[in-house]
């Protein structure tokens, strides 16, 4: 439709110029069809850029880029997040985004939160392609609170020339042999892993006996441990320069080392892995509801999922994205999101003694 | 009687910038400490006032376990800096050297750069594919399979780098206590027969103490509280007290009343040990006058 | 005879200094290295010659941003630390108070806190009393900060000037802030803008407690260490730090030279 065309072209250059605020009846030739009207009305009282909450890596363009089609010149402010409980932080020190994403096993506590509402289905309509059970994982209480996007595991890297693994087992975290050259992943779903080695039923809920084994076991195998990686890039250089044989990665790890040329394997557990799914939720009042939902939308589109498996090795919820390598697929199990779900992984979810969880972690890497 | 600039106009606003800023601050964390305040919640939750906190601080072996190490590394490293920082700044001070401020200048200028890139510097040197093992795998001092791999993530590696941190810094005190110290005491010394040696016992390391005692303690305190630096090159075994406050509040799920007590307890400690080296600087100043 | 030093003692301490100078700048100069090296990750073997970093992080507008905000931050609060230091310093070379001693103690003792506990106690502070984290909570800590090195800077200074300058002035018929506009602030000028510079380089790389009251707008060194934690940023912030790195060496050397010769000239007297 050429007229509302028009007007956003007119928006559009308007933001660029930054006159004074939309919404101060400044000199905007009304459009002449009701609709041009009703979008107009629409963009003007969304005004300014599109706020986002998210973790570092995904601000690249390419990952929205249909939404950069959409609102050119509009590019999205990004506020970096460093885990969950940072988010958290900053939306009670009073940020405000209109988008966040944290992984599947906070979408109860956000959506809980108050600082959050539910996505309205109709206005994503790639909603349609993504995986019916992930799609599931981001409803709560009966409503769509997250938008799947990325999945993917956490399970263990390791060198094939150097490391000869007695099982495929999480306790390759613990063995011996390899002393000082284990890392895990500093966070308190430590505990969980552990748990799945010891065989608990419900590691994401355990009672105290059990959280002090999974507790006493950290411990005693914390000396074979050379660090506890919470950024990518340190555990990514310490492997690449060989001072790393085995640690607690993630799918893109394993094609950031495969790049460097190293003999790696990613090794899932039969204990099973863990997986998660990165969760864009809504902000609450947000102001610009629509652009939040063409943000959610392009995300979702094959164009950034396919982008996403062929450079971050992380799969997409999107069903029709297909990356290019084969490698890549089979290792990473781009083309079977069902490997997230019970029984080959387990699903990130939400730990009900969280805080308990915390302090026990604190306690392993103080002791 | 002429007018002039009154105290309290000058002394005003730098006194209510730090009592505001600084002060209050610290009253405030003690609040966190005893559950009168809390941190941010999803879930609101009831809340009374209690030392609880407080007495599984001391209770629990771990966090004063944790603190004790940190001590340790902190006396070693204040400790070598130290030593390694005199007699460079005793160089420069009494060996006449014509360019001292520009060599004292170029010793100091690494402390002005980027610390956390001096960090990263050393990750890139200690690793097990770095400069140091690299060398010693070309030069055949040792086969490339098996490389030096307690250098990097471990407690060497932190005292290794804070070390590297802070000569620079030390050198200054230590240089300016020399400086000043009076020649002729000195040449006095030597009339009366005295070896240089004996000299430099007996007159130079007694007057210039302070100056050490203070560059000590200018090390020791921030060290003792560090998180940065073992956060980037400590690993498991180089996790410091510091790190253990900074989690406490930044990671995972926070924990502030818990934080609170750990930051308060080092705070005191800090507190205590500043004032007696600066007792002990004002005898030493008495007894030598 | 050289009662200090015997000519073996100083050949030895001059190879020592010498070895605790390339020991202290060989890590810089890695750095200088890696920011050509043709690969992502810092580590030995080298990869070639390269200058995308450099023109990586020319058009990154994220670390732009991050050095910007750095800029702001550490402009205002050296600015803000130099006005307090220079009203702290006045009181205590030129006036005589009950508790000076422990005003002495206040002022410098943010040199003594660990930076951990005076960033969470900002933290917890301005958390109780609803004040958002933003660029201004960082100056406001940066300020506490650099506050002692500044009064450390100016005292000397302050005392080496002949009060009785001052003192004629007065006679002379002028008021106090003419006083000081026109004797004491032309002679600690040099001083002055020693104590700005220090201010303003000790924030631009402070970590430890902007991490704790950074709002949105990151810092430089706040996006340098999250930049460890994402593998492609990295080499592009090798560059640039080792641009700054090297501009803020120039800068405060120069400066500190330039103040010992401005200083000479100037004496104790003005003019």
């Amino acid at each position: 439709m050429e007229g509302s065309e028009l007007t956003e072209r007119r928006i559009s250059r308007e933001g660029l110029l930054k006159l004074v605020a939309a919404g101060g009846g400044a000199a905007l030739i009304g459009g002449p069809s009701a609709v041009a009207e009703a979008a107009r009305k629409q963009l003007e009282q969304e005004s300014g850029r599109l706020q986002v909450l998210d973790w570092v890596g995904y601000e690249v363009k390419q990952l929205y880029a249909p939404y950069l089609k959409k609102y050119p010149g509009q590019k999205p402010k990004f506020t970096f997040m460093t885990n969950e409980a940072d988010a958290l932080a900053k939306l009670s020190a009073g940020l405000k985004p209109d988008v966040v994403r944290p992984y599947v096993g906070y979408v109860p506590d956000f959506a809980d939160s108050g600082f959050f509402q539910p996505w309205d289905p109709k206005l994503i309509p790639n909603l349609k392609q993504l995986n019916p059970s992930m799609v599931k994982a981001g409803q709560y209480k009966g409503k769509q609170w997250g938008i799947p996007q990325d999945w993917g595991f956490d399970a263990i890297l390791y060198r094939t020339d150097k490391v000869k693994p007695k099982a495929k087992s999480w306790g390759l975290l613990f063995d011996d042999r390899y002393k000082g050259k284990i890392a895990w992943f500093d966070d308190l779903n430590a505990l969980v892993w552990a748990g799945y080695y010891l065989g608990f039923k419900k590691p994401y809920d355990q009672s105290d006996a059990e959280l002090k084994r999974s507790q006493n076991l950290l411990k005693s195998k914390k000396k074979n441990v050379r660090m506890f990686w919470s950024s990518e890039t340190d555990m990514q250089s310490a492997f690449a320069s060989g001072d790393l044989w085995i640690a607690y990665a993630w799918p893109a790890d394993w094609v950031a080392m495969k790049a460097k040329k190293l003999k790696v394997a990613y090794m899932y557990p039969k204990e099973g892995a863990i997986s998660w799914i990165g969760m864009l939720m809504l902000g609450k009042n947000s102001p610009r509801r629509q652009h939040a939902h063409a943000f959610a939308n392009a995300w979702s589109s094959v164009q950034t999922g396919t982008w996403l498996e062929n450079n971050y090795g992380y799969g997409h919820s999107n069903a029709h994205a297909r990356p290019t390598s084969k490698d890549l697929i089979s290792a990473l199990k781009l083309n079977t999101p069902s490997a997230i779900t019970e029984p080959h992984a387990h699903i990130d979810r939400d730990i009900p003694r969280r805080a308990l969880y915390a302090r026990m972690w604190e306690e392993v890497k103080a002791s | 009687m002429r007018s002039r600039l009154a105290t309290p106009g000058l002394l005003g606003l730098p006194l209510v910038w730090l009592l505001v800023f600084f002060i209050v601050p610290i009253g405030i964390v003690g609040a966190y400490s005893v559950d009168a305040l809390h941190g941010p919640e999803i879930f609101a939750q009831a809340h009374t006032v209690s030392v609880d906190a407080w007495t599984h601080f001391f209770h629990s072996s771990v966090y004063l376990g944790l603190f004790w190490k940190s001590v340790k590394m902190s006396l070693i490293v204040s400790l070598v800096v130290v030593a390694l920082a005199y007699p460079v700044a005793y160089y420069l001070a009494l060996s006449g050297t014509k360019r001292k401020y520009v060599l004292l200048l170029i010793l100091i200028a690494p402390f002005l750069t980027s610390y956390l890139l001096r960090v990263l510097a050393w990750k890139v040197i200690l690793g097990n594919n770095g400069v140091l093992n690299s060398f010693l795998a070309w030069t055949g001092i040792r086969s490339a399979d098996h490389p030096l791999s307690q250098l990097l993530y471990s407690r060497f590696a932190v005292m290794l780098v804070l070390a590297y941190v802070w000569i620079p810094f030390v050198a200054l005190p230590v240089f300016v206590s020399l400086e000043t110290l009076d020649r002729r005491l000195l040449e006095a010394a030597a009339d009366l027969g005295a070896s240089r040696l004996q000299a430099f016992l007996r007159v130079t390391l007694p007057l210039s103490l302070p100056g050490v005692a203070a560059a000590f303690l200018f090390v020791f305190i921030p060290t003792v509280g560090e998180f940065v630096t073992p956060s980037l090159v400590g690993g498991p075994s180089g996790y410091m007290y510091g790190n253990q406050i900074s989690d406490l509040f930044s990671t995972g799920f926070p924990d502030w009343e818990t934080g609170s007590v750990l930051a308060l307890f080092l705070l005191g400690v800090v507190t205590v040990l500043t004032a007696a080296f600066s007792r002990f600087m004002r005898i030493g100043e008495v007894a030598s006058s | 005879m050289d009662v200090a030093l015997s000519r073996n003692a100083r050949r030895v301490l001059r190879v020592f200094f010498g070895s605790l100078v390339v020991f202290l700048y060989a890590p810089i100069a890695i750095l200088l290295i890696f920011s050509f090296n043709d690969s992502e990750l810092p580590s030995f073997p080298l990869s070639g010659f390269t200058l995308r970093w450099y023109h990586e992080f020319a058009t990154n507008p994220d670390l732009r941003a991050a050095l910007e905000t750095s800029a702001v931050v550490a402009a205002l609060s050296s600015v803000g630390a130099v006005l307090l230091g220079v009203l702290a310093s006045v009181a205590l070379v030129r006036r005589r108070f009950a508790g000076k001693t422990a005003f002495s103690a206040l002022v410098l003792s943010p040199l003594v806190i660990p930076y951990v506990v005076f960033g969470i106690s900002l933290l917890l502070f301005f958390h109780a009393v609803g004040i958002p984290r933003s660029i201004l909570t960082i100056v406001i800590g940066h300020i506490v900060i650099s506050l002692p090195y500044t009064i450390l800077v100016l005292v000397p200074r302050l005392t080496q000037i002949d009060v009785n300058l001052e003192e004629a002035a007065a006679d002379l018929g002028a008021g106090p802030f003419q006083t000081f506009r026109w004797v004491v602030l032309p002679l600690i000028l040099p001083a002055v803008v020693s104590a700005w510079l220090i201010a303003f380089t000790t924030s631009f790389d402070e970590y430890a407690v902007a991490s704790f009251v950074v709002g949105t707008r990151a810092t430089f060194p706040i996006y340098l260490y999250g930049a460890l934690r994402f593998p492609s940023r990295l080499p592009q912030v090798i560059a640039v730090a080792v641009v700054v790195m090297i501009v803020s060496l120039i800068v405060v050397v120069s400066a500190e030279v330039g103040r010992r010769i401005v200083e000479r000239r100037l004496g104790t007297a003005p003019g």
